[in-house]
């Protein structure tokens, strides 16, 4: 089957992209309110749980992985500490809003500076060697984050090996009609069940409103690091990941833009941070150790290395598949005796080994492969060359013709 | 006076044992420039491959430590092959990637199979003192941990340089191509340097948990791992005495700076991360390190 070409700027291209989107946001919706109350999925006699708070988790696992993805996936450096800064983040904030009663958006204003200039400041002594300096650093100090954490000197502020708890919660602002949405959902025939019924408890609200809130973050983010990464800036990073020694030859700073992209890396693991405390309203030093800093990397290289929607998908990867395979507990075949240990760490070093070796873009480019069949998505040509270069695939010349057709129909831009 | 003498022997212990795990990074780094964050993993793996075969299986210890280190150089030769020699050399993010992956799989292998429960492990060197001073003791655990050290690193100098295969070894890790041009088969070479590490690796986690006040569990060495990458990054991390000095160095940090200073004691592998950040930022190839050099 001949793939269709789409050629970015042109209506088809929009209507694809605005489709695509708008059918991936209401799935997100009935999502949210399917699984408000509790999600589970039976296998085998185990059960699998799929509800809003783990997703909420995964969720700010997949905003750090974003900020994983400046560094490591665009500026090539490798970074073994994000859990650092995602423990710092989440420390602050639970800091701010349990001791200062501060509301939690309030505190990304102190965390993303915080963690933009700890970021960049132990950033630079790694950032102006080449090579594995900067993993090693980073590895140290994602180790020592927990012990930092539990000083007595600091006990104050982070409650020490017990955990720092907060009693507030993300509320539903009350203009949203979360209640409505609900009651039209379960008016829905045939499907409505799913979507439970009466009204939607006080709780399920507040979760549902955190899970929109944290889409819309994350969609936020995305769409900041699409344009750096298109920017001026941007082009400089991705030409140290390219070649460094020739990024250098044409007049980029390396180390200052290198340690930019760490500083900016790890305001958005700050960030990161802060929604997971949101969500589980506690932090405690052993959640932030340099495992989690791995599982990050695991996050990542599933997802896809360089995309920001293999981010968000790694995010949920490092959630679940642990929290699933912890709760398999019998399965045929496999003795129970190997299911009762870690399983799921074990799972996510033998998936980071095999996706290295046979799908190295990561999930994401397995999909774009699979997409590629029937869709092919083609850059806008260069102005003033807009009907001269027709696009022309390998085969299937008549569906070229036919884009080309809506291509002279589009308005001049 | 003593009180110094007591925390110098405790830096020369624990530094020698960074300095063995060091010892194994630096020959892994010689060999394909790469750090590889499974070591500690992998030593582990060793060490528990030695406690079976000494506890369950009845073997005299130094032999099951000698076994041991054979068994873990052959499986370090098959992952070399396997997962390592794949993977275009010159480019490292998929190979520490795959080496994250190890540290992952290995560490939570081990876990599956013996547990979390710490073992305590049979002693390797006598127990007791050997020399009194003042108050200040010390014992034959630091003297052999010591000697070991030195004994392993006089070896392995003279494996690389008085042994053919230390000659290829050598050349490999100063020019790649040059050595493939040359006719040295760079793949055995390299993997010969995975099976060398990885016995010497399995000596240092077998000689750091003989300590009669620890223990063995799978968690072991997620910590030395770092302390012995600090000290191979210190002395330049292609340098097999710079990974000692360094180790001995990062020893000192842990039991002399910190105790004498107000920083706290759980604060002494942040220390020893500080340190590391220092020396790269005056030094950046390390102490002894040999500086790249860039060809454009």
């Amino acid at each position: 089957m001949a793939a269709r070409v789409l050629v970015q700027g042109t209506p088809a291209y929009r209507n694809y992209k605005l489709i695509g989107w708008g059918l991936f946001f209401i799935f997100l919706i009935l999502i949210a309110f399917a699984y408000a109350d509790t999600g589970q999925i039976t296998l085998y006699d185990n059960k699998y749980s799929l509800s809003i708070p783990r997703i909420n988790k995964a969720l700010s696992f997949s905003v750090a992985i974003l900020g994983l993805q400046v560094v490591v996936g665009y500026t090539g450096q490798l970074a073994l500490g994000q859990s650092f800064f995602f423990g710092t983040g989440a420390y602050l904030a639970a800091w701010l809003v349990a001791d200062h009663n501060w509301p939690w958006l309030q505190t990304l204003i102190v965390i993303i500076p915080v963690c933009f200039v700890l970021g960049f400041l132990l950033g630079i002594p790694a950032l102006r060697i080449k090579g594995l300096y900067l993993a090693l650093v980073t590895l140290g100090l994602a180790a020592v984050f927990p012990s930092v954490v539990q000083l007595e000197q600091l006990e104050e502020y982070t409650a020490g090996a017990a955990g720092k708890t907060t009693s507030s919660d993300l509320d539903a602002p009350s203009w949203l009609p979360l209640d409505g949405m609900a009651a039209a959902l379960q008016e829905i025939p045939l499907v409505g069940v799913y979507f439970g019924d009466g009204d939607l408890s006080s709780r399920a609200a507040n979760r549902i409103w955190v899970f929109l809130l944290f889409i819309i973050m994350i969609a936020l983010l995305v769409w900041l690091i699409s344009n750096l990464i298109r920017s001026r800036p941007g082009r400089a990073i991705r030409a140290i990941r390219d070649n460094e020694t020739s990024a250098a030859v044409s007049g980029v700073n390396l180390s200052l833009y290198k340690t930019i992209a760490f500083g900016i890396s790890t305001a958005i693991g700050g960030i990161g941070g802060m929604m997971y405390v949101a969500e589980l309203g506690i932090a405690s030093p052993g959640d932030f150790t340099q495992l989690l800093s791995i599982l990050f990397i695991v996050g990542l290289v599933t997802g896809g290395v360089g995309t920001n929607s293999g981010a968000v998908l790694g995010g949920l990867i490092i959630a679940f598949v642990p929290e699933w395979s912890s709760s398999t507990e019998e399965l045929p075949i496999v003795p129970e005796r190997w299911l009762q240990g870690p399983t799921g760490t074990f799972i996510m070093g033998v998936l980071l080994i095999a996706l290295m070796f046979f799908l190295p873009g990561g999930i994401v480019a397995g999909v774009r492969r699979l997409k590629a069949r029937f869709v092919r998505l083609q850059p806008a040509p260069p102005k003033g060359f807009e009907h001269h270069v027709a696009p022309t695939p390998p085969e299937g010349s008549a569906a070229s013709t036919v884009e080309a057709d809506a291509e002279a129909d589009a308005p001049a831009t | 006076m003593d009180l110094f003498l007591n925390r110098l022997f405790d830096a020369l212990s624990n530094g020698s044992t960074y300095a063995l795990v060091a010892l194994a990074l630096v020959m892994i780094y010689k060999a394909t420039t790469l750090i590889n964050f499974a070591q500690g993993e992998m030593a582990m793996f060793g060490a528990f491959i030695v406690l079976v075969l000494a506890t369950e299986r009845g073997v005299p210890m130094w032999l099951a430590v000698v076994l041991g280190m054979i068994l873990s150089a052959v499986l370090a030769a098959g992952i070399e092959r396997t997962l390592i020699r794949p993977f275009d050399p010159a480019d490292h993010l998929p190979l520490v990637i795959i080496t994250l992956g190890m540290f992952l799989a290995i560490g939570s292998m081990a876990g599956i199979v013996w547990r979390f429960d710490p073992r305590s492990f049979p002693e390797l060197f006598p127990s007791g003192v050997a020399l009194t001073i003042g108050s200040a003791t010390l014992s034959w655990y630091t003297v052999g941990v010591v000697s070991t050290v030195v004994v392993t690193a006089a070896l392995l100098t003279l494996l690389l340089n008085r042994t053919k295969i230390g000659l290829a070894f050598r050349a490999v890790s100063s020019n790649l191509e040059s050595s493939q041009l040359s006719g040295i088969r760079v793949g055995p070479t390299l993997q010969f340097g995975w099976a060398i590490a990885a016995a010497v690796g399995t000596l240092g986690a077998c000689v750091f948990v003989a300590d009669p006040i620890r223990q063995l569990d799978p968690f072991v060495m997620v910590r030395v791992l770092i302390f012995a990458a600090s000290a191979a990054a210190l002395g330049g991390l292609d340098s097999l005495w710079g990974a000692i000095i360094g180790g001995i160095l990062i020893g000192a940090v842990q039991s002399l700076l910190v105790p004498y200073t107000p920083i706290p004691n759980e604060l002494s592998l942040a220390a020893a991360v500080f340190v590391l950040m220092v020396v790269l930022l005056f030094r950046p190839s390390g102490l002894f390190g040999t500086p790249p050099v860039e060809r454009v």
